[in-house]
């Protein structure tokens, strides 16, 4: 089962993380108003709703269909979700190999690009409470996965593993960025949304793959 | 409590307000796709072009200060949020010039996320683009890193004196030299009595106590340096100018212009009571005040409160912030 990721697949991935961000809206708002201004759902609606809709234009290739992603979520008014996530999604497409299929090797290289772009925007590290705190442990994760040979939905699965429990760690990290910044202590205790959006990306791109493929891949 | 404001769909306010604006305005300044706001006879393109950007919910900041004199371009994003990269980029592409474009930027993460984006995508087209990042607040300290320092009030006095330089024909080199002299010597503090209704969700930004105010407050309500008993006003006015005077290295003999700029919901005899203790405290240091602004020029919705804005000027800066400029919300003949 070392079968590469096709376009459709990258397709795929993107379609249900955006509708994983979209059915998750009220939860994440629910997670902002105890720190931010409440409104991260409704901008995450906004990047998923951008993530749709550049699918539906027809792109030559899995690179311009990241780049088409990534622009379309530069779009957004949002605050920082959309730089963010948007650079992410155009560093993915700058480290993506021309070729049709992609590799564990070559997602994980297209991963470690994002996360490169997504970092040039903001100071934040690891531990901050931020989207970083999902996003690093995930991209490192496939990265090890790949080195190992794992394909890309086994390196994937790891990833949204790796997601889901950096986003959970930010529930005990004090805030340094954004709003949730004025709570100082106070700001422990909740999860950070961003990282949340984040974990779920993830989720979609794992749980795409899985769908999509017989038998469905599960972590054991 | 519910919101108590006359909107109409909370979903639509940057748009239906620049609509507004732009009615209201339609012989001074245009808006383009929803959210781009551009003087209505351009500048000759021979001459430097100004642009900022910055979230809406601030009126008049920051399209007010479109218009001969001031800024070229504003891009306005949602309700306290940054504008979308490309939205930046549309407005350096259509100022593009050869004398070149000046960004001001107010160091608010998402305003300098979008900015960049923007700049990379304009060097890579090859357009003759620089930026200035505004980081005037010294609530955490005057020695705090830039990064950790808000762009407040202190960007309307930039687009002025830069604006004032740019339309003199200076050149691009000249313009930031202006530019930087001047954000290197403001500083401005802000202080707080009650806190503003997010007009899109309907919730406080802050919490203050009744008989608390908080100095060093950001315009979104960010926290400043911990609340405090209400003061009086010549109380208010001097915590705020020492620690202004303190960080721009005034002395007699300097000439200084300060700005008061209104919340939204202090009133101008609060701000001219302000102003007294400031005129008097100037004097009895030697220090003279340049043609001082007071008055709403970047509001937070209904918040009380006002910012105190100093900088420290030489004579060309006093003689570009003198100089003729017509905006919808600053003019001077």
């Amino acid at each position: 089962m070392a079968a590469g990721l096709c376009y459709a697949d990258l397709a795929g991935m993107l379609r249900e993380a955006a509708s994983l961000l979209q059915a998750n809206r009220d939860l994440l708002s629910q997670l902002d108003s105890a720190t931010g201004d409440g409104d991260h759902g409704t901008t995450m609606s906004l990047v998923a709703a951008a993530i749709l809709e550049s699918l539906e234009a027809v792109t030559p290739t899995a690179q311009a269909l990241l780049e088409s992603a990534g622009w379309s979520v530069l779009s957004v008014d949002g605050g920082s979700a959309s730089p963010l996530v948007g650079s992410f999604l155009l560093g993915m497409a700058e480290g993506c190999p021309p070729s049709s299929e992609l590799s564990g090797g070559d997602l994980a290289a297209a991963l470690e690009s994002g996360l490169a772009k997504f970092r040039a925007q903001t100071p934040a590290q690891v531990g901050d409470k931020t989207m970083l705190d999902a996003l690093a442990p995930a991209v490192e994760a496939a990265r090890v996965a790949a080195s190992q040979g794992l394909p890309p939905d086994r390196a994937l699965a790891r990833a949204a593993e790796a997601a889901r429990h950096g986003a959970e760690s930010t529930t005990s990290l004090q805030a340094k960025y954004g709003r949730a910044r004025n709570l100082g202590p106070r700001s422990i205790g909740s999860a950070d949304p961003g990282a949340v959006s984040i974990s779920l990306l993830f989720r979609g791109f794992h749980a795409a793959l899985a769908a999509n493929r017989t038998p469905p891949l599960q972590e054991r | 409590m519910a919101m108590k404001k006359f909107i109409n769909d909370p979903a639509n306010l940057t748009v239906e307000l620049m609509e507004g604006m732009a009615l209201a305005f339609g012989g001074r300044i245009r808006l383009d796709s929803g959210k781009l706001v551009f003087r209505a006879q351009p500048k000759p393109r021979d001459k430097v072009a100004l642009v900022t950007l910055g979230g809406a919910g601030h009126e008049p900041a920051l399209s007010g200060f479109v218009g001969r004199g001031m800024l070229d371009a504003s891009v306005v994003g949602e309700i306290f949020a940054a504008p979308a990269a490309p939205k930046v980029f549309q407005a350096l592409k259509a100022v593009e010039r050869e004398a070149g474009t000046l960004l001001v930027v107010l160091n608010h993460s998402g305003d300098v996320m979008s900015s960049n984006i923007a700049l990379e995508m304009a060097r890579k087209q090859g357009l003759h683009v620089r930026s200035i990042l505004t980081h005037e607040d010294i609530a955490p300290g005057a020695g705090a890193p830039a990064s950790e320092r808000r762009g407040l009030v202190g960007c309307v006095p930039l687009y002025k004196v830069a604006g004032a330089a740019a339309e003199e024909g200076f050149d691009i080199d000249r313009v930031c030299a202006v530019a930087e002299r001047f954000n290197r010597n403001m500083a401005t503090l802000a202080v707080a009595l009650r806190t503003a209704t997010h007009p899109s969700t309907g919730q406080a930004i802050f919490e203050l106590a009744e008989d608390e105010m908080e100095i060093g407050m950001g315009q979104h309500g960010e926290a400043g340096t911990g609340s405090m008993k209400l003061l009086t006003a010549d109380e208010t006015a001097r915590a705020m100018l020492d620690r202004l005077l303190e960080a721009v290295q005034a002395k007699a003999g300097d000439k200084l212009l300060v700005v008061l700029n209104g919340a939204g919901a202090t009133t101008l005899m609060e701000l001219f009571i302000v102003y007294r203790a400031v005129h008097r405290i100037l004097t009895e240091r030697g220090i003279e005040p340049v043609s001082p602004l007071i008055g709403e020029y970047l509001t937070v919705q209904e918040m009380a409160g006002f910012q105190m804005c100093v900088a420290r000027m030489d004579d060309e800066l006093v003689r570009l912030w003198q100089a003729p400029c017509d905006t919808p919300y600053l003019k001077v003949c």
